[in-house]
């Protein structure tokens, strides 16, 4: 039998197409914690996680919510100075939580994600009416009638459309969506 | 005495790599895994494999489409039988809700959808095993 792999490892291949070094070339010197400005919400930081990942805490990683706080401003790849792409093992952390189905079902992430895409394959845009709905219900009494009251003036200013918009050719935007993603009925 | 068949899988998932594995050497193939597109490509440039199993959501999204397509453009390669198995409908159906995978991008290849019966899994194998072999002789 073949060596079984490792969780870092696991994680190495769903980021190999990245532009990065590997992440093992961490030096652990913090510059992508200190540089985040999600940091404070997270349970661990960038620095910590990436850590994490080098010593197959694969449950502690997964638990950790720093993956889906990540707001990818790419500010941590961008200062890296062993040049890791810190924001695409962001991504490659939420894509393995994703497709092995490890998240808490309460998260919002992967549910928010999820309505983006739909959004986008039906009309070609994002549609905010539609996606607020996936967080703000997590949101306090405060928070939920400030962000309300922040989109109808908005929508007042015509800064959201009321309707949601279609692209223009919608028809070769999605078979070319086909084309990546093999399902749909064959034409 | 017929040399034993050599498979490859590429999929990026260790422990379905290792239950198709156990599966596939119990029936007495020859059985070599990659956990990424590119070992998966360097290990069918370097050696001859009599078929490859291939899985589609891979390192960014549906990377195994682009591994099929890079197969299917090389002429040596392309002769190589291909089982594609996939759990795409799981993870991509809120996207298409009821529509089948269609396996539209090879011209020698079967699909199969996770999770794989291990008995209809080698009868694929031997069905596939056999069309090249008519195909060569």
């Amino acid at each position: 039998m073949a060596d079984t792999i490792t969780f870092s490892q696991e994680i190495s291949n769903l980021m190999y197409a990245a532009h990065g070094s590997p992440l093992n070339n961490c030096i652990q010197c913090g510059t992508c914690s200190g540089t985040c400005p999600a940091v404070e919400f997270m349970d661990q930081t960038p620095r910590r996680l990436i850590g994490m990942i080098n010593a197959d805490l694969k449950e502690d990683v997964l638990d950790a919510n720093t993956s889906w706080v990540c707001a990818s401003c790419y500010h941590c790849t961008v200062r890296c100075p062993a040049k890791i792409d810190i924001a695409g093992a962001m991504y490659a952390v939420k894509r393995y939580s994703i497709w092995n189905k490890t998240y808490s079902d309460d998260l919002v992430g992967p549910v928010f994600s999820e309505t983006f895409m739909k959004t986008i394959v039906r009309s070609g845009r994002s549609y905010e009416p539609i996606l607020a709905p996936t967080y703000i219900f997590g949101f306090g009494a405060k928070e939920f009638f400030q962000e309300v009251q922040g989109a109808t003036k908005m929508m007042l200013k015509g800064r959201i459309p009321v309707l949601p918009s279609k692209i223009k050719r919608l028809k070769n935007f999605q078979s070319m969506i086909k084309h990546i993603i093999p399902m749909g009925e064959e034409e | 005495m017929d040399p034993r068949k050599r498979i490859l899988i590429i999929d990026d998932d260790p422990d379905y790599v290792d239950g198709m594995k156990a599966i596939l050497e119990k029936a007495d193939y020859e059985v070599e895994a990659a956990y990424n597109p590119k070992d998966g490509f360097k290990a069918l440039e370097s050696k001859p494999y009599d078929l490859l199993l291939l899985d589609i959501m891979m390192g960014r999204g549906a990377e195994g489409v682009m591994v099929a397509r890079k197969i299917n453009k090389d002429p040596e390669l392309r002769k190589i039988p291909v089982l594609i198995i996939t759990g795409i409908r799981e993870q991509m159906a809120f996207l298409f809700p009821g529509q089948p995978v269609h396996p539209r991008f090879l011209p020698t290849d079967e699909l199969l959808e996770k999770p794989v019966d291990p008995n209809l899994l080698l009868e694929k194998v031997s069905a596939l095993l056999k069309m090249a072999e008519e195909k060569e002789a």
